[in-house]
């Protein structure tokens, strides 16, 4: 291919995926290194453009390599770590009710804890199930993993999550009774 | 509860919940330095035209060789002998994954090689050096850009060979298989695999040194609960232990550069010598 192709084509591929690529590496890291993180995924887009696959693997195929630059060996290491401070430095979602704002805080804590508490790469397969929204063939592709492998860390993740989540949703169900009846006089 | 349940509440803490919010900015902190970088790639593009694209491969080995000679004799201090097993250092510090990066006071530590805080399983070691960080299973110490480290991990996947992807192997049910794993995927192998007792347990020794010539400088060895692992810089040394801690294979891996400074290499050492691995 010539330069001029080359170029194009990563335009192209530049344009199209640049914001999801950067919101993958800032789920995972500092902004200063996820900023890194995404222009190094693109560098590596850049010299190794013959080999990135047309849509819709472009995408999968890059969040694989924005996973690899994230635990890139050379310059620093592994900085998924920091998932826990970038979780708990999340604002609240709207709502009217201080009470709801409360419980909606603690609510958010437990989560971001019960997902921190998972195996890396178990909470990785999470993150990319439920942020990224990526089927399970494809997490499988992102991590160089069998599906099956994927199935079976899916389920125990959840199995987990769902037991460090009850209490959540207990207390859910008490902080919100059903709507009272509608009633006239 | 459900698995949608599940996903919702998830969903919900989602940090950047909708990439287009970016469109605004057009990421120009990105498109700066990745256009100078591109810069400089397309100049080593159109001057190698294809040809020519493994200049570097030849004087990188002649300095591989070098450096081999050179780090052969730190090679064999670091693999001597089977050291003495060093006892379990009270009131070790857990190193947590989220600490990543952080400085480590003398004293010591303990990691979690396979990330699951409710087994046993895990590594004490002591520092007593300063200018040490921690890794999520492990810890290093920078000079310039390299470093030396020692982690100590549970692996899930070996690529193998290492420069091709995906091709990630489940990793062995057995030291013996993880480390056969590992010593084919690629490496120049400096110290053939062979049995050793360390750490308190039985398993398998590795001495190797990262090749060049992977596409993106990628030489992707193991990924594993707790950290994920490849190489970028040739002639980087790397010593496995594969070893069979009750039933459970768990992999040591101390690691420096040629031009780490030996101070920096004997504390590795000394780092190592105190490593103990309790089921």
């Amino acid at each position: 291919m010539t330069l001029q192709t080359d170029k194009s084509r990563f335009e192209a591929i530049w344009r199209a995926h640049r914001h999801q690529v950067l919101a993958y590496c800032l789920r995972r890291a500092s902004s200063a290194d996820a900023e890194d993180a995404c222009a190094e995924t693109f560098l590596v887009v850049w010299r190794r453009i013959d080999a990135i696959p047309p849509a819709p693997k472009t995408l999968v195929f890059l969040y694989g390599i924005a996973r690899k630059v994230l635990s890139n060996q050379s310059r620093a290491f592994y900085r998924r770590g920091r998932l826990h401070t970038k979780l708990t430095n999340l604002g609240m979602t709207s709502a009217a009710d201080p009470m709801h704002i409360v419980v909606q805080s603690a609510d958010d804590r437990v989560v971001t804890d019960a997902v921190r508490r998972l195996k890396p790469i178990d909470r990785e397969i999470v993150m990319l199930d439920v942020w990224e929204d990526l089927s399970r063939a494809e997490i499988a592709e992102v991590l160089g993993m069998t599906r099956s492998a994927v199935d079976q860390r899916i389920h125990r993740a959840y199995q987990k999550l769902s037991r460090a989540l009850e209490p959540v949703l207990e207390l859910r169900s008490i902080s919100s009774p059903p709507d009272a009846e509608e009633g006239g006089t | 509860m459900t698995h949608d349940q599940i996903r919702e509440m998830v969903r919900r803490v989602n940090p950047i919940p909708d990439p287009s919010i970016f469109e605004s900015v057009d990421v120009p902190v990105l498109r700066t330095p990745l256009e100078r970088r591109m810069e400089m790639q397309t100049d080593r593009r159109e001057v190698t035209n294809g040809r020519g694209q493994n200049r570097w491969r030849g004087p990188l080995v002649g300095i591989a060789v070098a450096a081999a000679i050179v780090v052969g004799g730190l090679v064999v201090v670091l693999t001597n002998d089977d050291p003495p097993v060093a006892t379990p250092a009270p009131n070790a510090t857990r190193i947590n994954p989220e600490e990543m990066d952080s400085p480590l006071a003398p004293g010591a530590y303990f990691v979690d090689p396979d990330g699951d805080e409710t087994s046993s399983l895990g590594g004490t070691f002591v520092i007593e050096g300063t200018g040490w960080t921690a890794l999520p299973s492990g810890t290093r110490k920078e000079f310039g850009e390299d470093y030396v480290s020692l982690m100590v991990v549970e692996v899930d996947q070996v690529w193998s060979p290492a420069c091709v992807e995906p091709a990630a192997l489940a990793a062995g049910a057995t030291a013996a298989d993880l480390a056969n794993q590992v010593a084919a995927n690629g490496f120049a192998i400096q110290e053939a695999l062979a049995p050793v007792s360390a750490f308190g347990h039985d398993g398998h020794h590795l001495v190797v040194e990262v090749p060049a010539g992977c596409a993106g400088d990628s030489f992707m060895v193991w990924d594993g609960p707790t950290f994920g692992r490849f190489y970028q810089s040739p002639g980087q040394v790397v010593e496995y232990w594969f070893l069979d801690v009750e039933g459970i294979p768990v992999m040591v891996e101390a690691s420096w550069f040629p031009v780490s400074p030996e101070e920096d290499v004997a504390e590795l050492r000394a780092v190592t010598d105190t490593l103990v691995l309790t089921p």
